[in-house]
């Protein structure tokens, strides 16, 4: 294949139909070819639509709500400016939220240049004089932290060091900024992110990369906001399915956990491809207002990618390990982390993704998960997981620089359902989890006297016709998809009932609706130590019925044991001969699945090497290449020969 | 227990520490906190920093800033008007006695949890965390990693021997680590337990003796200058010892406590401990320190409880203020 370098308006049209041929063969309809001109007005059309809807939704009379995201969107507009005004001092009477604080000021002051006045600039100024923010404990704090002060600094550059809560300069501050900055991208380009895929999190790096893209006045700064925006959403976008993030994720609270549709992520889907519906999002009005507009191919990869299932292997790490690091653990500049293989297959109808399991993340990871594609999500649980409740100090302890004996407890202050039996996420040392396209395996060897001694199952509401048969398996529809679940020892139902109580009784905010997003839904639980399960799915439209499928899974060659340790062998429905054991690698007709060696991007639409800095987005013959160690963004349409 | 009122002076972000009589320098008890107790569906405390205890008013002080995530102070033995913030943030530094303050460290540095300076030559000062241990060659202004020779990093605790300015004890997730040479190589102790050091004293009043607080074989003793270390304190050997101290004014007393433990003193250099937790306003305990202006009394933090002392070695113990807190170092600080 030779590389040529095309004018992308002449070519792409017809490089992109040639891209949809296979949809159109097997009968679907491509959508519209539509040119980059018409998706970058398209998308602004959403960002203002974005911005009206925050506008008309302030409150002009009550100056105690609405927050400095409406406070900018008005700014934005020119609207509802003395409430503006009045709002910024109630609502900084007493600053909090370090981060959080501060990633939503900095917008509110990039929009209130040129409209705010003296008074309103010397009250802001204070405020930064005064208030120490926290730099925080996680990825996502750390980059917020490091966007806003910069660009809170680029808008004053001569201030000393007076001027700031930290005793540094606004160039201390932007120097400092800046190099964090660049070393965050060269480490999550070269090994992946530690806080990776999440759906509620992804929000929490498009701000303040978006942040960096609409109004960092430095043009590298600015050029990596626009890269690292482009990077993140290329992640989501290849292993999305109509908007919901599916696969593996770092962090998930468990009222998104059930119902995807609800997620950040999901919001991102809407605003960036047009799928799925408008939700209000505060990082959808960030974006809105910052200008950032994304690269053409990422809508194509979101629109066009969905005739055809495919195999998308990433390669991501653990957040910084501090001690118990473990001997899978490698140091990235002194510091500890281990690398995490995900794995996904995306087929038009639904994801199945995993990881290996093991303590990935600390609270919130979800090692596996499918989702499967409804007209419409919205209120749907159509999603399926399974995890091992643990909790421990020696997870905690591991990614928090808290005691042994608090650690579980501050946790739970906030992450209440931390430390429950019922929780819905998390990861677990005693899982390990396999995957070959549409086949999931997980085992578990759970030793006595663990604190949840136990596995256990979403069956979602959404997932319907629920069989117990005789062989064994579990049958369920969901959408157009079937689903065998072959639990390894028995189990019970139990209803979905957590909700997530604070030691006051009252309930964390999360947990908020949690009874009706759980109603219906249930458990399969089960206590044996020894365990495991296959997961097998299957397009409605690839058998004559639900029975032809059914049969067609009991008929499976499936051997397996639990002592001494779990193990199985079995023929999935694409005839392929999977062989897993706890603590060994998957085998996938007598070969060994190693994925130690896999790159940092591997599908049809992303490529990316260990640490090369270097990110290829494929779409057809376009391709267009995030080059961090040079700050550039290039596209090419190749030309077959 | 007696429950004398002691309140948190509110509103003082930043009060200078060189605020006592006649310029003098002198020993004031700090703690370094976070009120966790009120926490309920957040992250976030409701209230952290350094506070210093006015014995004349019974009332704790606020000192610098209020960032969350504060776990200790230290100020240059031979300058007072230095003061240094261990935190979660990095290093803030004060020049002036409190009056104002600074970040000094950057983007690399983080989680420090205890801050040791050289008391002959102010411009070494070594600092622990979770990440390793960093030092600074000028008073504080610009830090680099001082990790040579550490099978772990995670470290919660520094010391430095005021005698041999460059010798420093280290307590790391590896046990009690060494350095002849100002920080610049560390060495292991070979008789320190293999697993995390939560905290080490030393002995004011028997420069032999050290004691080090382990996560999970309760207690160690040296009674040679830190060069071996043996178990003490049977009844602990398994517990987690968060807090230990020595009477600055008799060696022979000493104190240790943890998760669940109460208070134990010992009466005869740790031949010996007897359980002092009745009357204790909860058994879990974080931090405690000999008062060095008050012979033979010993202060200790319980876990969001509060703040108690005693003055007759543990039988009966009065209320200190600080309900409500985690406090993570409880100490003494020279002031001015």
């Amino acid at each position: 294949m030779k590389v040529r370098i095309f004018k992308i308006s002449r070519f792409l049209p017809w490089a992109i139909a040639v891209a949809a041929l296979p949809a159109f063969l097997q009968g679907q309809a491509p959508e519209r070819f539509l040119s980059d001109a018409e998706l970058a007005i398209q998308f602004r059309e959403r960002c203002e639509y974005v911005i009206d809807q925050v506008v008309e939704n302030t409150d002009p009379s009550n100056t105690k709500r609405g927050g400095m995201f409406t406070v900018a969107a008005n700014l934005h507009r020119g609207a509802n400016l003395e409430w503006a005004r009045a709002h910024i001092r109630e609502a900084n009477q007493n600053p909090t939220g370090a981060m959080f604080w501060m990633h939503p000021m900095v917008l509110m002051m990039e929009t209130g240049r040129g409209v705010l006045n003296e008074d309103d600039w010397a009250f802001i100024r204070e405020l930064w004089r005064t208030y120490f923010p926290y730099r925080g404990d996680t990825e996502n704090h750390w980059i917020m932290y490091y966007a806003s002060i910069y660009l809170a600094c680029e808008m004053f550059p001569e201030a000393g060091p007076e001027h700031w809560y930290n005793g540094k300069s606004s160039a201390e501050n932007m120097a400092e900024a800046k190099e964090y900055i660049s070393d965050w991208i060269r480490i999550t380009s070269s090994y992946g992110q530690g806080e990776y895929d999440s759906p509620n999190y992804i929000e929490e790096y498009t701000r303040p990369m978006a942040l960096l893209a609409g109004w960092a006045q430095d043009p590298v700064v600015r050029q990596q906001g626009k890269m690292m925006m482009d990077y993140i959403l290329l992640d989501y976008v290849v292993e999305s399915l109509e908007g919901l993030y599916g696969g593996a994720h770092s962090r998930l609270y468990p009222r998104y956990a059930l119902q995807p549709s609800l997620t950040a992520g999901a919001a991102h889907g809407w605003l960036f491809f047009n799928q799925g519906e408008y939700r209000a999002n505060a990082g959808n009005t960030l974006i809105a207002l910052s200008g950032y507009t994304p690269p053409p191919i990422l809508y194509r990869i979101a629109h066009g990618r969905a005739d055809k299932a495919y195999v998308q292997r990433e390669l991501k790490r653990t957040r910084w390990r501090l001690r118990n690091a473990g001997p899978d653990a490698f140091e990235i500049d002194g510091k500890s982390t281990t690398p995490v293989y995900k794995y996904s297959y995306v087929h038009p109808d639904f994801i199945l993704g995993s990881s290996q399991g093991g303590l990935l993340q600390p609270i919130q990871q979800q090692t596996w998960s499918l989702i499967w594609r409804e007209e419409d999500a919205s209120g749907k649980t159509n999603t399926m997981f399974g995890l091992q409740p643990y909790s421990s100090p020696l997870e905690g302890t591991m990614y928090f620089p808290s005691d042994w004996d608090t650690v579980t407890d501050l946790i739970a202050r906030s992450k209440v359902d931390y430390d429950s039996p019922d929780k819905l996420e998390g990861g677990s040392p005693y899982e390990h989890v396999f995957q070959d396209e549409s086949t999931l395996i997980a085992l578990y060897d759970i030793p006595e006297g663990a604190r949840f001694p136990l596995i256990h199952t979403l069956f979602s509401r959404d997932l319907k016709n629920r069989v117990e048969d005789e062989s064994g398996w579990i049958f369920g529809q969901g959408g157009p998809v079937y689903v065998a679940y072959r639990p390894f020892a028995p189990g019970v139902w139990k209803e979905v009932d957590w909700t997530g109580l604070l030691k006051s009784g009252a309930g964390a905010w999360f947990s908020t609706n949690f009874e009706e997003l759980a109603r219906g839904s249930k458990s399969y639980v089960s206590e044996s130590l020894k365990n495991g399960y296959i997961v097998e799915v299957a397009p409605v439209s690839e058998f004559a019925s639900y029975d032809g499928f059914m049969q067609a899974v009991r008929a499976l060659p499936l051997e397996y044991k639990l002592e001494p340790s779990p193990s199985v062998s079995f023929t999935n429905l694409d005839g392929k001969r999977l062989t897993a054991s706890y603590g060994e690698q998957l085998t996938v007709e007598g070969r060994v699945v190693d994925p130690t060696k896999w790159k940092l991007f591997d599908g049809p639409y992303s490529q990316a090497e260990r640490e090369s800095e270097k990110l290829e987005i494929r779409f057809g013959p376009e391709r267009y290449t995030l080059d961090f160690k040079t700050l550039s963004a290039e596209t090419k349409i190749l030309e077959s020969e | 227990m007696k429950h004398p009122l002691y309140t948190l002076a509110a509103g003082v972000a930043a009060l200078a520490l060189s605020a006592s009589a006649q310029g003098t320098e002198e020993q004031q008890i700090f703690a370094a906190l976070a009120m966790t107790k009120a926490q309920e569906s957040s992250p976030i405390p409701t209230d952290s920093g350094v506070f210093l205890y006015e014995a004349s008013s019974g009332e704790w002080v606020r000192t610098g800033p209020v960032i969350q995530a504060i776990n200790s102070i230290e100020t240059d033995p031979s300058n007072p008007q230095r003061v240094f913030l261990a935190c979660g943030n990095g290093i803030v530094r004060s020049l002036d006695g409190g009056e104002s303050w600074k970040m000094t460290s950057g983007w690399r540095e983080s989680d420090f949890t205890k801050i040791a300076i050289d008391p002959v030559d102010g411009s070494n000062v070594y600092a622990a965390s979770v990440w390793g241990v960093s030092v600074s060659r000028d008073g504080g202004e610009t830090w680099a990693p001082a990790n040579r020779g550490l099978a772990q990093k995670y470290s919660r605790t520094i010391i430095v021997d005021e005698r041999k300015p460059k010798r420093l004890l280290l307590g790391t997730a590896d046990g009690i680590y060494q350095s002849n040479d100002g920080a610049n190589t560390w060495r292991p102790i070979r008789s320190s337990p293999k697993l995390t050091i939560l905290r080490i004293a030393r002995s004011e009043a028997d420069s032999q003796l050290w004691i080090a607080g382990t996560e999970g074989q309760g207690v160690y003793l040296s009674r040679n200058d830190g060069k071996s270390w043996s178990q003490s304190a049977a009844e602990l050997a398994d517990r987690n010892i968060y807090a230990v101290a020595v009477d600055p004014y008799d060696a022979n007393n000493m104190a240790a406590a943890g998760w669940g433990t109460g208070v134990w003193v010992s009466r005869d250099g740790g031949k010996s401990w007897q359980a002092r937790g009745d009357g204790l306003p909860s058994q879990n305990v974080t931090s405690m320190t000999y008062d060095p202006k008050q012979k033979g009394r010993l202060w200790v933090s319980t876990f969001e409880e509060g703040t108690v002392y005693s003055d007759n070695g543990g039988r009966d113990w009065q209320d200190g203020g600080l309900f409500g807190a985690y406090v993570f170092d409880l100490g003494t600080i020279p002031v001015e």
